[in-house]
């Protein structure tokens, strides 16, 4: 599939989020194209989560523009709900519905109804047909993450939420996770990931923007975020081995203090 | 890549209501427990239909029913899947917010009609309680109203309070006092304002209704007044409990 490298599907224009008067977010703007990985870095409480659930729909947003596919998300919400396919840091299902009950149900609410064996043909894809008839709180996190990715694309959406997909997994899970990840990316679908591993970002992401105090301080590839803050004395001072790397221009731009 | 489309409202309240109804049934344990307090009032109320008089049992079982069904089934349900975040996971879905919530009050609604009918079937074979094919019909319509009462209450709970402890902990305690008010209240000699309190409070209302609605002829002014009480308390308590009502836990 050629993908339009220049299509925004993600428009993020100075998005403003309050919770009484605590600004979380405030003039954040980015763009996420097609057929990209992008990565929303931060340290905790910067506003990463703010802003990703602005843009998922689940809380409003005091100033700002937020365009899915091209459509205002906040006058055309069930549109660009529609648009995205979201995977929440921590997915919960009902905890009575086995594994196809709940993918009958999420392809039911996306409108891409799927019949008992087209699932299990979904799970044979990711190598779940053993856990058919298990409910998703017996499924180990890794494949709790598969089913989780698996509904975030059953309708193959335009955007990819990804909400911190790999924590706490091994690494042969993240690993596979990756590759997950990649290949949405490949069929032309545009992710958006939040990440506190910086292996991950470099691994996968080909932009990021770093988040913090609610306010977006770095955008750009991977490699010409340390090519231009290489010489930042902020960062040489946080390097460890010599070799600057993505974690000390993320710890020299937000700083070392431990956030809550 | 596929245009996008927006799922039909009605497709999506459908596919709800399915997984809803799985649950229910996954959960038909629960469920049974609380069809089983009003049967167990039928049944060793037995003597008392002598001296009270059949639509008196039976109302007092369905009111009792209401409030199982309306505080525990509902309420706790909406309290723990809020709670879980499985509100968040499908409010980011093209659902409008109203399927949500109409898909699970239709399951409650279900809930009520099987706890009429149990109740209709129980007090008929055990206690030989029987009604004209009217007062079936009617009571069985007005029950769905006073479950409407118990599930706005419920609502309203699960409006003011947030975590799912104390919500859990504040249904416990209405029903107990619900069911101490249904044992007691009519038994005992209160006052004539607590009975006046008593006799126009959710459950008291609800209950006069439910027995005047077995015996039409004896639809008075008071029962009328009785079902204007219980829509006030509908709109009172779901106006409040949906105004207030956070999706998110947190």
């Amino acid at each position: 599939m050629a993908v339009e490298q220049d299509k925004y599907i993600l428009k993020v224009e100075s998005l403003g989020v309050t919770y009484g008067n605590v600004v979380a977010v405030q003039d954040v703007g980015f763009n996420v194209l097609q057929g990209e990985i992008f990565g929303l870095l931060g340290p905790n409480g910067a506003g990463k989560t703010s802003t990703l659930s602005a843009i998922e729909g689940l809380i409003k947003f005091k100033t700002g523009i937020i365009m899915v596919d091209g459509q205002d998300a906040q006058t055309k919400p069930l549109f660009a709900k529609a648009s995205m396919g979201v995977q929440l840091q921590s997915t919960s299902f009902q905890p009575e519905l086995n594994v196809v009950q709940i993918l009958q149900l999420f392809s039911g609410i996306y409108g891409v109804p799927k019949s008992k064996n087209e699932i299990k043909e979904i799970l044979k894809e990711i190598k779940l047909e053993d856990a058919a008839n298990k409910k998703f709180g017996q499924l180990s996190g890794g494949q709790q993450q598969r089913v989780s990715l698996v509904i975030a694309t059953i309708h193959n959406p335009k955007l990819v939420l990804l909400d911190e997909p790999t924590t706490g997994l091994d690494p042969q899970s993240r690993r596979q996770l990756w590759e997950r990840i990649e290949a949405i990316k490949d069929k032309g679908h545009a992710v958006l990931l939040t990440t506190h591993s910086m292996e991950e970002a470099e691994a996968v992401c080909d932009r990021i923007a770093i988040i913090d105090h609610g306010r977006v301080i770095a955008i750009d590839t991977p490699q010409a975020l340390i090519d231009k803050h290489r010489d930042n004395p902020e960062v040489i001072a946080v390097s460890r081995r010599g070799k600057i790397t993505l974690e000390d221009v993320f710890i020299g731009l937000t700083g070392t203090a431990v956030r809550d | 890549m596929e245009t996008t489309t927006i799922p039909k409202a009605s497709a999506v309240f459908k596919t709800l209501f399915k997984a809803d109804m799985a649950t229910l049934l996954s959960n038909r344990r629960s469920a049974v427990i609380s069809l089983l307090v009003p049967l167990i009032i039928l049944v060793t109320w037995k003597a008392i239909v002598k001296y009270k008089g059949g639509p008196f049992v039976l109302a007092t079982s369905i009111a009792i029913g209401l409030i199982a069904i309306g505080l525990m089934g509902y309420t706790l349900s909406v309290a723990r899947d809020r709670d879980k975040g499985i509100f968040q996971r499908l409010r980011v879905a093209p659902v409008p917010t109203w399927a949500i919530m109409t898909s699970r009050i239709c399951i409650q609604l279900i809930m009520i009609m099987v706890l009429t009918l149990a109740v209709f079937i129980v007090g008929y074979q055990y206690d030989r309680i029987e009604l004209s094919l009217q007062g079936y019909l009617l009571t069985f319509c007005v029950a769905i109203l006073g479950g409407a009462v118990y599930l706005s209450l419920g609502q309203l709970i699960v409006g003011l309070i947030k975590n799912f402890e104390t919500i859990n902990a504040t249904t416990r305690i209405t029903y107990f006092l619900f069911i101490m008010v249904g044992m007691v209240g009519d038994l005992s000699s209160f006052s004539p304002r607590i009975k006046q309190i008593i006799r126009y409070s959710p459950y008291g209302s609800v209950k006069m209704m439910l027995a005047a609605s077995m015996e039409p002829a004896q639809w008075n002014n008071d029962t009328t007044l009785a079902v204007l009480v219980c829509v006030g308390y509908i709109i009172v308590f779901a106006g409040i409990g949906i105004q207030k009502f956070r999706w998110n836990a947190k």
